[in-house]
């Protein structure tokens, strides 16, 4: 009936099934569901630090695989973790340049809210800036860059990736301040992140 | 993604192209205690804003998307619309570009704001509703009005809805509503602010009288002639009011004012703003089985 909208909701189909492949539930005891996904092909997988919290986590990959991950490094300032998994040729993310988003772009969540497994939510840019974060020293306040977006986000959503109206990762939601907006930590922040963690180039 | 237009990205770069270009004409309102909120260009020189973010008459200042900034001062204030005019004593700003049709149900729409230096905000969604007239509570009434699933960050009172090509369908506020936020549609707020930049308020349209829904009876509805079900009976009449002047009664049924039907006080209430104050108007009333017209000079409300 109308070309131009069914076309989109293929597209938008592709997008997600796309990112799907790539996403990880990370089980975590009693603390339940959380989101992460494969940064790279070799097991390195991506996902909040408090997602990963103390006890045993179980990373299952959308093949229903389960591994036991290793944290390589973690960080509680701006709530990120690196886990490693045993396991080649995975499906890797597609991951973009958060340096140039704008304001207005479409984006999506997906992640396992409210312990729904791979659920897509939808809105755009809503606004790029800094959030203070407490630093490594006590009374130390640390800014970093966020994506502030209108996607509604839920327990379950967090450690999953934001994406890019193309299924490219632009950032990872995360409850980094309250409030009614989703919070994303971009992607450049991540890349910076695993750099100076692992030594090595992000990709 | 392969083997696709991009559609999906095309439609997202196109977003991310309004937002820039209804940001031009997106400015930061500061005049209050509270964080800033938003306003929108309508000339080289004035600014529409939402009233109640204006809470101060002097040191009013507007930022720009270029990060320059200029005082402002009021021109008028239109409490029952929440809408104030603003003139920028620097002048050289970039007007919005106006829808040029009503906003409909289902579109895209992008409410933006700038209630920091930081830059422009958004919030993507549809127009959900478009309703009027509706009371304000302030004494106002919004002949029309657009809700949005938009979220009303803090701030973005008067800051405007605008459309996929970047062009202002409306004024956004949640100062008229206590829940909720709601659009003052362009057609609407650029004509409050006609009236703002010529008179310094918005003349409101007085007749003086107090009425009541009714259906019209059958034997009446003959002698009007046309299938109109409900007018006003009108239950009191103000003394020394534009009604009394005119003749209308306690009992009259008014149908109609300047051969538009009349089916319910809010809808005569929409009449009334604008224009029609200080004019001499013709009442359609229906008294007994008689169908008449009475001429009424419309006061103005003060």
């Amino acid at each position: 009936m109308n070309h131009l909208l069914s076309a989109l909701a293929d597209e938008a189909n592709a997008v997600v099934g796309q990112v799907q492949r790539s996403l990880v539930v990370l089980r975590n005891g009693r603390r339940g569901y959380g989101a992460g996904f494969i940064w790279r092909s070799d097991g390195l997988i991506v996902t909040n630090n408090h997602v990963v919290g103390k006890a045993r986590t179980l990373a299952v990959t959308s093949d229903g695989n389960e591994y036991p991950p290793k944290i390589l490094a973690r960080d509680p300032q701006i709530d990120l973790a690196l886990l490693k998994i045993e396991a080649d040729d995975l499906p890797a993310a597609v991951i973009g340049d958060s340096r140039l988003l704008q304001v207005g772009e479409i984006v999506m969540a997906i992640g396992h809210p409210w312990g729904q497994p791979g659920a897509v939510t939808t809105g755009c840019i809503s606004a790029l800036g800094k959030a203070q974060t407490s630093g490594k020293r006590r009374g130390e306040l640390v800014s970093v860059d966020i994506i502030r977006s209108d996607v509604r986000l839920a327990p379950g959503n967090s450690g999953g990736p934001l994406v890019d109206a193309r299924g490219s990762v632009v950032g990872i939601n995360t409850m980094l301040v309250g409030g009614d907006q989703g919070i994303a930590l971009p992607s450049h922040v991540v890349e910076a992140f695993i750099e100076n963690q692992l030594g090595e180039d992000s990709d | 993604m392969s083997g696709t237009n991009n559609l999906l990205g095309r439609l997202s770069e196109s977003l991310a192209q309004a937002v820039v270009k209804a940001g031009l004409s997106t400015v930061m309102v500061e005049a209050r205690r509270r964080m800033p909120a938003s306003g929108v260009v309508l000339t080289p020189d004035l600014v529409l804003s939402a009233d109640h973010v204006v809470e101060r008459d002097d040191d009013i200042r507007l930022l720009f998307q270029d990060g320059k900034d200029s005082a402002a001062q009021v021109v008028g204030r239109d409490p029952g619309s929440d809408l104030v005019l603003l003139q920028a004593s620097g002048g050289g700003l970039s007007p919005a570009d106006r829808a040029p049709e009503a906003a409909l149900v289902g579109q895209l729409a992008l409410a933006l704001g700038r209630p920091s230096p930081e830059g422009i905000q958004a919030s993507l969604g549809i127009v959900s509703a478009a309703g009027g007239p509706l009371r304000t509570g302030r004494g106002g009434l919004l002949e029309s009005y657009l809700r949005t699933d938009t979220i009303p960050y803090p701030g973005f009172s008067g800051g405007p809805l605008v459309d996929a090509g970047g062009r202002v369908m409306g004024i956004n506020t949640s100062g008229l509503t206590r829940s909720s936020s709601l659009t003052i549609p362009a057609v609407l707020a650029w004509g409050v602010a006609e009236a703002l930049e010529r008179h310094g308020s918005v003349p409101r349209g007085y007749l003086g009288i107090r009425s009541q829904p009714v259906t019209i009876p059958a034997l009446q509805r003959e002698a009007l002639g046309r299938e109109q079900v409900n007018g006003l009976l009108l239950v009191g009449i103000e003394e020394r009011s534009p009604a009394e002047r005119g003749g209308l009664m306690v009992g009259d049924i008014l149908v109609a004012m300047a051969g538009v039907p009349v089916n319910d006080p809010d809808e005569l209430l929409a009449m009334l703003v604008g224009a029609a104050a200080g004019q001499s108007s013709t009442l359609q009333v229906l008294r007994g089985g008689e169908n008449i017209e009475i001429q009424v000079e419309i006061g103005e409300r003060k």
